[in-house]
């Protein structure tokens, strides 16, 4: 890469906030539960933003896929985001380019294929293989299970990451939900938001042109793909939990008790304030995260590092946030019509998928 | 490899040739129990070191002797940290907050008086607290009244670090007792060579006598030592303190990851407990910690350049930092275990992150305390920087 004049980032870092303004006012119109509309997210571009304008996207980086991340946990708002277009079409953009590869990414962009990453245990921060493939006299089969999976209930097309056949080198499966051998189970959980699911293959026909190998070193491509998945759930995070100050600090300022406004009490004032610097240092600890993400040339051990160290930090404190938002909203803050157990489930569920702070701290810690 | 990041390798290794070079060997050692005047006379001795190199004040505006690019200050602050050098503890006060002061309000009279000077050695304390203006500093009830061409002082200032050394001072004086108790204050540069003063050691929780009493008796201030307009003191007070914040930031972070994470890391190997899941995930949780303060200075310090700083980011920063001190030197203490409480004396010329842990985590409080406590600083964030209703008066 060349060197890049300072202006050139200012000017990507400008239209990284035109990005998250028109995200933010478009999604701010869902009212949760609802989902917002597939086909207005193709039509807005943010389902090709990382795919090359040869392909009818946008040409842009994992730090405009992170922008929408975390505005779609502003609006604690659901849909296949997560599975289909940071997972999904992050995991077709790290293959070697084949023709088929390249087809369902054109059409994942516009909205016409929703393809769901099967990486690996939802629940997991290491980097394991769930399946595996196996040649025999009937051709080729797949074998494994993976829990918890985004999305995949809804795909059209499973990206299922397995091991080659005789212990080969992980590669991705391309294979249809409906196939014979292929169970996907929907797993239902607390928070509403999410959709997940078991995806389980018992000795599933494949054909050998669906077996799509990476481009580089596949182990580190996997490991990268995990990265992400950390990454853009902790920017979910950190968006849900600015919602949550933000809706804090506003309904503080008009709820009066003993004849003046909550907020001006120093209790209330100070949790806000403790919720304030949890979240500049969990923006601190994500935006370093993307951007080591969004740099090909990164350091993989950086990259993983600074995932672990965001994906930690943030979806605890998203938690400790969401949680804080409905003690200081009071009786109404429990009440389902709130709206904020929405955020504090979502929130939970955050910090355990992809890697819980405890395991990925494991993995920080490994380097000492 | 970008150019820019080729050209930031290389002066990193001149800043690493350099401390191999010049950071004594076993300082440490050497400063801990000396007597005050071998203090001084290191810290004077270092300082001049770093001068040389052009280390001593690289957040200067360039024509001042300063001029080094952020990504470059961050480095050099990482490598001294990495290489053990002694801080600038003496001289931190006239770096940070004098030159801000001048820079920021002074009269380009008072600025080629002492920015100079500052180099050439010249030692500042500050003179806001009294015994009954702490966390309420706007209350201070020390008056400078105007006599022709001068001011007279009467009064008394508390938590004054580093007085007996210093050669000047930064002093808030009422100058105006009917004004609402903001809008009465006056800044002045104060000489310590000043008949009336009396200076008078205050032994802190570690032990140490570095904190101070000022006692001000008709002390003469010329009117030429005026710092911003009369009366608006408050102002020029808090427009310098928040702008200094992320700069004495920057290399305390630095230090905090570089030194103090590491010691706590070898402390751990050194007892054979990194394999202890409690212990590990402890030590990844105060890497991710430091990291993120180490980003929000940096941030910080950007916002201010370009003039995007909010109203709270400093006190984010100042609350954040001393705590997380506070809870680091908290656990290295309780892996020091009982061997730790043996550590009776701290070297001089370090941070409070020497490693002497009990004596670190005693000495944290000095950082939770002064400069607003963290009460005051969650007050501010709450207030300015979430614009919450202000508590009614009393």
């Amino acid at each position: 890469m060349t060197t890049s004049p300072g202006a050139d980032q200012a000017e990507l870092a400008e239209a990284r906030e035109e990005l998250r303004a028109v995200a933010r006012d478009l999604l701010g119109k869902v009212r949760a539960p609802a989902a917002p509309d597939w086909a207005l997210l193709a039509s807005s571009g943010w389902l090709g933003l990382e795919v090359p304008s040869a392909l009818d996207g946008a040409g842009a980086t994992f730090a405009e896929v992170a922008v929408i991340a975390e505005e779609l946990g502003r609006a604690a708002a659901s849909g296949p985001y997560l599975g289909s277009t940071v997972l999904g079409a992050g995991t077709l953009r790290a293959l070697a380019p084949s023709p088929d590869a390249d087809a369902l990414l054109r059409q994942a962009a516009a909205g016409r294929a929703v393809p769901a990453a099967v990486l690996a245990d939802g629940g997991s921060a290491d980097s394991g293989v769930p399946f595996r493939l196996a040649d025999g006299p009937t051709g080729l089969r797949l074998h494994g299970q993976a829990a918890f999976v985004p999305d995949a209930a809804e795909a059209t097309r499973l990206l299922v990451l397995a091991r080659a056949a005789g212990d080969g080198p992980p590669v991705i499966v391309a294979a249809d939900p409906r196939a014979a051998g292929l169970v996907v189970d929907p797993q239902p959980v607390v928070d509403e938001t999410r959709r997940l699911a078991v995806v389980r293959a018992d000795g599933a026909e494949v054909d050998p042109a669906s077996v799509w190998e990476f481009a580089g070193r596949p182990e580190d491509a996997v490991r990268r793909l995990l990265d992400r998945a950390a990454v853009a759930v902790a920017c979910d995070s950190l968006g849900l939990a600015e919602a949550m100050l933000d809706a804090t600090v506003g309904y503080a300022k008009v709820r009066e008790q003993f004849g003046r406004p909550v907020g001006s009490f120093q209790a209330v004032k100070h949790a806000c304030a403790d919720m304030l610097v949890q979240l500049r240092v969990a923006r601190a600890l994500t935006t370093a995260a993307v951007t080591a993400l969004a740099d090909a040339g990164a350091d993989p051990a950086a990259v993983s590092a600074a995932a672990s160290m965001a994906k930690a930090y943030a979806t605890e404190t998203a938690v400790e946030v969401a949680g804080k938002a409905m003690q200081l909203h009071g009786g109404i803050g429990y009440t389902w019509e709130s709206g904020i157990h929405r955020y504090l489930k979502r929130a939970a569920l955050n910090r355990s998928l992809f890697g819980s702070p405890a395991g990925h701290r494991r993995r920080l810690a490994a380097r000492y | 490899m970008t150019a820019a990041t080729a050209e930031l390798d290389e002066f990193r290794s001149e800043v690493r040739a350099w401390c191999r070079a010049h950071v004594p060997a076993g300082w440490r050692e050497r400063q801990t129990g000396v007597p005050d005047a071998e203090f001084v006379a290191f810290q004077q001795w270092w300082f001049a070191e770093l001068r040389a190199a052009g280390y001593a004040v690289p957040h200067w505006p360039a024509e001042w002797g300063g001029g080094m690019p952020l990504a470059r200050q961050v480095i050099l602050y990482q490598e001294l940290a990495a290489h053990d050098a002694p801080r600038l503890v003496l001289a931190f006060v006239s770096i940070h907050h004098a030159a801000a002061t001048l820079l920021a309000a002074g009269t380009e009279e008072q600025r080629r008086r002492h920015l100079p000077a500052i180099l050439d050695g010249e030692i500042w304390v500050q003179g806001f607290s009294e015994p009954e203006a702490g966390s309420d500093l706007a209350s201070l009830r020390t008056t400078a009244r105007r006599e022709g061409g001068q001011y007279i002082v009467n009064g008394q200032k508390l938590w004054a670090s580093g007085a007996r050394h210093a050669d000047w001072c930064l002093l808030l004086a009422r100058t105006d007792q009917d004004a609402p108790k903001r809008r009465g204050i006056s800044y002045f540069l104060l000489d310590m060579r000043s008949p009336g003063l009396d200076v008078r050691p205050i032994r802190n929780a570690v032990g140490e006598s570095h904190f101070c009493e000022i006692f001000l008796n008709d002390v003469v201030v010329p009117a030429a030592n005026l710092v911003g307009p009369e009366h608006a003191g408050w102002r020029v007070a808090q427009e310098t303190l928040g702008a200094e914040r992320g700069l004495t930031m920057l290399e305390l972070a630095e230090r905090l990851g570089n030194a103090g994470f590491r010691w706590l890391v070898e402390a751990c190997a050194r007892q054979e407990l990194l394999g202890d899941a409690r212990v590990a995930d402890r030590l990844a949780a105060f890497e991710t910690e430091i990291s993120g303060l180490r980003a929000l200075c940096t941030d910080l310090v950007e916002r201010h350049e370009s003039g995007r700083a909010g109203p709270a980011d400093a006190s984010v920063v100042k609350l954040y930092y001393s705590e997380l001190l506070q809870r680091m030197t908290d656990f290295g203490t309780e892996l020091a275990g009982l061997p730790g409480q043996t550590v009776l004396r701290k070297p001089a010329s370090s941070g409070w992150e020497s490693g002497a842990w009990l004596l670190d985590f005693i000495g944290s409080w000095e950082w939770t305390i002064p400069g607003g406590t963290s009460e005051i600083q969650r007050t501010i964030i709450a207030e300015r920087g979430l614009g919450l209703p202000r508590e009614p008066a009393a």
